[in-house]
């Protein structure tokens, strides 16, 4: 094994990049409508919204990743992506962010599958017909790239905060020093975040802790909402 | 204080419920409403709690089996307060409930209040049959007025037939989670209430406090954040008010 003198992979870092092209870009994870309800206007606001985020969103998409790539490595039964698919289901009951993380699922697997590709990924396509987020995130790490659980729950954790941070430039027009500094901000919470995931990894799909965020829920109710009624920049 | 109740509720033969096995442990009391035998309709069942409880060391734990064709109205008649004990350690309350085929439970509780210094954990476990039925409401209201609350970890869980419909954990953390528009939104009272009636809502309804979700195995939940207990009430019965299963529901509201 060829030693590795950086503490992250490429693929760790190709996969966190913004400008990986997995249609990311098109979420802002609750923000717009946050922003139009005059909840988030500055960038104190900004960065006490991506705090919650990160805890509830953030934290369930981080144990599903890392549960994920766990799964990947030690080469599960199909049945288990069935399983992980349904157990995901149960902890986002708003329909809206469960279709805003199957489509990020899609254009992540389609980018992922050229760069790392594997028998697993193309088995959980096959058993889920469209994957969730995390765990498209998880196998890709976990079986294409040898990643590691901690790595995958990183990757979401920052990820269900720097997406909403970029869209909150385009929607405020906040400054992007600031929208950067608020990410920046929660390197140890998102560090102990993504440490609480790989703990759980290897649990039993119906034992992964899951974390609701209610006004989470309802601000992506309300954006799909008036996303049929009106032009909104950001599909969630 | 360690304590295990228990219910089973049966058809009697005429196409009435009623309660056949009855365990009440201090502080939980169960006290089944008096009818006529062979009168129509669920077997009502009155949650009392007969000591002040939730205490900090409480583990008090509730079975209930509803057999076959029978329906279960299990309903709360005051607020619980979740206090801090004078023994170490949190309180725990657990309530289990299996469903068989044909049956319905539901389970309409009063709100729990958290106050200050409580560590307080709730578990509700929904097992139904294939074609059971449940509707189970949670209110948590964060502290008294005025209050900052302690600390909670609720989770509700529902499966039918072993697969999950619904695995909701809900922890509301320090003020300045609380305080998020990504997590709580600065709510004091958080209302939930799960229907699996067979008949679920197509699409979802929103409004800014409130939303009926239909959940992906099945099912839909309403969630609502309100700043008081009442207006939790009056945006739970909005959003029943859309669902199609309204007219076979049991009204929240009384008369009890």
């Amino acid at each position: 094994m060829a030693l590795r003198t950086t503490t992250a992979s490429l693929a760790v870092l190709t996969l966190a990049d913004a400008r990986f092209p997995g249609g990311g870009h098109a979420h802002s994870g609750g923000l717009e409508e946050a922003v139009h309800r005059g909840a988030v206007s500055d960038p104190r606001q900004l960065r006490e919204f991506l705090h919650g985020r990160l805890h509830g969103a953030g934290a369930q998409a981080a144990v599903f990743a890392a549960a994920a790539a766990h799964a990947a490595a030690r080469r599960v039964h199909p049945h288990h992506w069935s399983r992980l698919d349904a157990e995901f289901d149960a902890r986002t009951p708003s329909p809206a962010q469960r279709a805003a993380s199957r489509a990020q699922g899609r254009g992540t697997f389609r980018a992922g599958r050229a760069a790392w590709p594997s028998e697993v990924l193309d088995e959980l396509l096959t058993i889920t017909g469209s994957p969730h987020h995390p765990v498209v995130v998880g196998v890709l790490l976990g079986a294409g790239a040898s990643g590691t659980p901690v790595e995958a729950a990183f990757v979401t954790a920052y990820l269900s905060v720097s997406g909403p941070a970029s869209a909150a430039v385009r929607l405020l027009g906040l400054d992007p020093f600031a929208a950067n500094a608020a990410v920046a901000a929660l390197e140890h919470e998102a560090e102990g975040v993504a440490e609480a995931a790989a703990r759980s990894a290897g649990e039993s799909p119906e034992d992964l802790p899951g974390t609701s965020a209610p006004a989470l829920d309802l601000l992506a109710q309300e954006h799909q909402r008036h996303h049929r009624e009106e032009v909104r920049l950001f599909a969630s | 204080m360690r304590s295990a109740a228990s219910l089973t509720v049966e058809l009697d033969g005429t196409g009435g419920s009623v309660v056949r096995g009855l365990r009440s442990a201090a502080p939980l009391t169960l006290v089944p409403r008096r009818r006529g035998t062979g009168a129509p309709g669920p077997a009502v069942v009155h949650l009392v709690g007969s000591a002040t409880s939730p205490l900090g060391g409480d583990d008090l734990a509730l079975r209930v089996r509803v057999e076959a064709g029978a329906r279960l109205l299990l309903r709360g008649i005051a607020a619980a307060l979740a206090l801090p004990g004078h023994r170490p350690g949190g309180s725990r309350s657990s309530i289990s409930i299996d469903v068989e085929e044909g049956g319905t439970v539901e389970y309409l509780p009063e709100p729990t209040v958290i106050t200050a210094r409580a560590e307080h954990r709730a578990e509700l476990v929904v097992r139904l049959a294939r074609s059971a039925r449940a509707c189970c409401r949670e209110t948590l209201v964060l502290g008294r007025s005025g209050e900052s609350p302690g600390g909670l970890v609720t989770s509700t869980s529902l499966e039918r037939e072993g697969e999950p419909l619904l695995r909701h954990t809900f922890e509301p953390g320090g003020e300045r989670l609380r305080a998020s528009h990504g997590h709580l939104g600065g709510a004091r009272v958080l209302a939930n209430e799960v229907v699996a009636w067979g008949r679920d809502p197509e699409l979802p309804r929103s409004e800014p406090d409130w939303a009926l979700l239909p959940l992906a195995g099945g099912g839909s939940l309403t969630t609502v954040l309100a700043p008081d207990a009442v207006t939790a009430r009056r945006r739970l019965a909005e959003a029943r008010a859309v669902h199609p299963a309204v007219e076979e529901l049991t009204p929240a509201d009384g008369p009890w």
